[in-house]
């Protein structure tokens, strides 16, 4: 589903943000991506996204090379990918409705069809009541489930969110984490960068650490000092 | 379709539309479209206002002076006999000379209308006229030529002149005479200051374009955050620059009707004044207001200005925005 072959990514500057990283994610399968503030997490999601591209190395999905996608095929690929952010990024002055409508709108949805999957992809949130309320109502946890119900109200195959949990306490991030486990049941690939490390322990699923810009494991289970 | 995903249905097309459905559809996304770019001036009226204001005044003035110009014309169009070429034929032709020469005339592609002022005629309209009638009893003979009126199809100046001179050298013909110089005159003014009306136009109109283009811009920059989600999740370049074309679209539309509204009102208020000049002129002058031509053309060049205002700025700022 995902391949990474040798990526390294550098800055003007000299700043190395990731060092020759390479894993595969199998289709349907889930992930974590952890380590430090800095460790290049953000950046290898963004080269998945075409938010950046990498300075060596390929990034593939499903078979396709990233690095053959012209600058205006960038919008399509992003439609394949469902993307999370840490602040949510909701259109403040939009209700529930219309930013989960968001990316049907973009692909031509109109109508009772629009309105069918807008409502599917809440109430598989949990959030089907708040269709009609603006973003600045709701809680912390319930902007971040209005995001995901954004992310894969197109159904993508790939799911990638970027420290879902960050600005949530426990018991929030684990209903969040809990309804990724859903999606990743119902076959979809999923990669989560997060630095809560209790969280993902608990959760026993393939963990990435990137340190530095470098992958320094992956297994099951976090292991800061695999050197 | 997708690009990554081969197989994977993707968006409305999933649906599989025919041809006439997915036109429909395009079609009622660009009315959505428009519809909620209006729905957005509405909502944020003041810049709008603005802006359309300064485009309505922009045009104002040129439409004004174009009126002008129309107007102008219109009373110098009603000194066009003097256009009127007189050929002063020999003594020595017969009636049948002239008879000739008037078909001749008539045949011609440049000559409008043929007059024939024959001696007599000529005689009598002058005893009448001149208050010498019993001097000219004395006269033996009628010392007056015959005379041909001729008024050409072109109303300029410069072709009733070469009209003229090909006149003279018919065979009958004494003397052609044209006095033109006046009116050329009034035509080189005329044409001086419909130069002037389209260089004003065109310098208020590039200031109107670029006060529409920042508007635009600072449209874009306000919604810096929407753009950059809408980006992040798939959004086309074209989809998000549509609903600022529409915005543009939107302020020529008002612009153009507030111009129009500023004219009408400016004729209005100046039919009384040019009344009570054209009854002391005891001239049957009316005022010429804005043809449906004319409004139409108004309405295309407001729109126009709004269009490629606000493509400009499009076109420099959305790509500038990425997440």
């Amino acid at each position: 589903m995902l391949r990474f072959e040798q990526v390294s990514k550098g800055y003007s500057g000299g700043f190395v943000a990731l060092d020759r990283v390479s894993f595969e994610l199998a289709k349907g399968e889930m992930a974590f991506l952890t380590g430090h503030s800095g460790a290049g997490k953000s950046t290898l999601l963004k080269l998945i996204s075409l938010i950046e591209r990498p300075s060596a190395g390929k990034v593939f999905i499903n078979g396709v090379d990233l690095s053959s996608v012209k600058a205006r095929q960038i919008p399509y690929v992003r439609r394949d990918v469902g993307m999370i952010f840490q602040d949510h990024r909701l259109l403040m002055n939009h209700s529930v409705f219309d930013n989960v409508a968001l990316p049907l709108v973009i692909e031509g949805f109109t109508g009772r069809e629009m309105a069918k999957r807008v409502h599917a992809a809440l109430d598989q949130v949990g959030l089907l009541d708040k269709a009609r309320c603006l973003p600045a109502t709701l809680s912390g946890g319930e902007a971040q489930r209005v995001g995901i119900a954004r992310a894969v109200v197109n159904k993508p195959p790939l799911l990638l969110a970027d420290e879902p949990t960050g600005n949530l306490d426990p018991d929030l991030s684990k209903d969040i984490m809990r309804v990724f486990e859903a999606f990743n049941q119902a076959g979809v690939s999923v990669l989560v960068a997060s630095h809560d490390l209790g969280l993902i322990a608990r959760m026993r699923y393939r963990t990435m650490t990137l340190k530095a810009g470098k992958m320094i494991n992956d297994g099951l289970t976090h292991q800061e000092d695999g050197e | 379709m997708s690009m990554l995903f081969a197989g994977r249905a993707v968006g409305a097309t999933a649906s599989q539309p025919n041809v006439l459905q997915k036109l429909l559809r395009a079609v009622l996304t660009h009315v959505r479209q428009a519809i909620t770019s209006l729905g957005e001036l509405w909502r944020s009226p003041l810049w709008a206002l603005i802006t359309v204001a300064v485009l309505g005044i922009s045009m104002t003035l040129p439409t004004t002076l174009h009126l002008l110009v129309k107007n102008v014309q219109q009373v110098s169009r009603s000194y066009d006999e003097s256009f009127e070429i007189s050929l002063f034929l020999k003594n020595d032709a017969s009636a049948t000379d002239i008879a000739t020469l008037v078909t001749l005339l008539q045949g011609d592609a440049e000559v409008a209308k043929v007059r024939l002022i024959d001696k007599a005629a000529a005689m009598a309209e002058f005893k009448q006229q001149s208050g010498f009638g019993e001097a000219l009893a004395f006269l033996d003979q009628n010392p007056l030529p015959d005379v041909l009126l001729v008024t050409p199809k072109k109303n300029q100046p410069a072709a009733a002149e070469a009209l003229m001179h090909k006149l003279e050298k018919e065979r009958f013909v004494e003397l052609a005479k044209l006095d033109i110089s006046w009116l050329e005159r009034l035509a080189a003014l005329m044409n001086l200051m419909q130069q002037a009306v389209y260089t004003i136009a065109v310098l208020l109109l590039s200031a109107a374009l670029l006060v529409i283009g920042n508007t635009i811009r600072l449209s874009i920059m306000d919604k810096k955050a929407e753009i950059e989600v809408m980006k992040l999740v798939g959004a086309t370049d074209a989809f998000i620059q549509r609903p600022f074309l529409y915005t543009g679209i939107w302020l020529g539309v008002f612009g153009g009707f507030l111009a129009f509204l500023v004219v009408e009102l400016m004729l209005w208020w100046l039919q009384g004044a040019i009344a009570t000049v054209t009854q002391l002129y005891q001239s049957d002058f009316v005022l010429n207001s804005l043809s449906l031509r004319e409004f139409g053309y108004l309405m295309l060049i407001a729109v126009t200005l709004g269009l490629v205002g606000s493509y400009i700025a499009v076109r420099s700022h959305i790509k500038a925005i990425e997440p």
